[in-house]
């Protein structure tokens, strides 16, 4: 994901030019580093949310912190950076994680879950999108920052290095968000379990 | 590997497969709009990369303020008397206590 697709991509020229305030190569930017950012975007966010305005302020953040920038990790790291931890604000910000039941779970999420909690039987093409919903209505039951934990090593399979690379944050402490949170959804699953039988 | 990480496992590889085939390049206008916007605003300055962890740290340095507090509390709230008899050398050596 933090590398980019145009190769030929003159990114400190780019710089040199933006720092000097040229409209142009702003534009240039922010048109080049869009997939990456978007994709973080989409990876970590609802789809009811728009997308566009986050994506908006996350290269708003990069331009105003531009003259922070020292250039001692990638740019696209160094951008991958604000756009995690505006992600995570924005989750905070929401706050609202109201509890999962069975009942809020569509037919075929009911289906792949119960599938996977008994090992019934192979899945269909339709399960892989039941599983996606699924997964991250689980996640998004988990705290802000368990969830990117868990969203980058599980869903992005990222390791812990990367992770800490593009969030900032300890080995260490990634381990315990990741052993917290892979407890808290073991919980969420034994949950969801009783409650379908009853 | 216990029971639930194979079932969580089975169900994330799972989720992976959903391929995500939306288009990743920016909407029309949108680095015009962006860049435009940017030139406006004032450089972040220094300091705002802590700005985030400022409310937390005030949270944080709440909670020992209160548990200073309470432990001060604790002990103006024992025995005063015991304390003055322990320490006061005429009245060890009377043996007042």
């Amino acid at each position: 994901m933090l590398i980019m697709a145009d190769e030929t991509f003159d990114l400190a020229g780019c710089l040199d030019r933006v720092r000097l305030h040229d409209q142009a190569a702003s534009r240039a930017l922010v048109e080049h580093l869009y997939p990456m950012v978007i994709r973080i975007v989409r990876a970590r966010l609802p789809r009811r949310l728009d997308e566009e305005d986050l994506a908006q302020e996350i290269f708003l953040k990069m331009f105003t912190r531009l003259a922070q920038y020292q250039g001692v990790v990638p740019f696209s790291h160094w951008v991958s950076r604000i756009a995690v931890t505006t992600c995570i604000d924005q989750l905070r910000a929401q706050q609202r994680r109201p509890e999962l039941r069975w009942a809020d779970l569509s037919e075929t999420e009911a289906e792949v879950l119960d599938n996977v909690l008994t090992d019934a039987r192979d899945e269909t093409p339709s399960d892989v999108l039941a599983a996606h919903e699924l997964v991250h209505k689980l996640l998004n039951q988990l705290n802000p920052g368990d969830q990117t934990v868990i969203r980058m090593l599980d869903l992005e399979q990222k390791t812990i290095a990367e992770i800490s690379r593009i969030t900032g944050w300890g080995q260490s402490m990634i381990k315990v968000r990741a052993f917290r949170a892979r407890r808290k959804l073991q919980k969420l699953f034994r949950e969801l379990q009783s409650k379908e039988k009853s | 590997m216990n029971q639930f990480d194979q079932q969580w496992q089975k169900l994330t590889t799972l989720a992976r497969k959903a391929a995500d085939t939306r288009d990743v390049a920016a909407p029309f206008g949108f680095a015009v709009r962006v860049a435009a916007r940017a030139a406006t605003l004032p450089a972040a300055p220094p300091w705002a990369l802590f700005e985030r962890f400022a409310f937390r740290g005030l949270m944080v340095a709440a909670v020992f303020g209160v548990g200073a507090m309470a432990l001060g509390f604790s002990s103006i709230l024992s025995e005063p008397a015991d304390d003055y008899a322990s320490t006061d050398t005429v009245a060890e050596i009377l043996d007042l206590s």
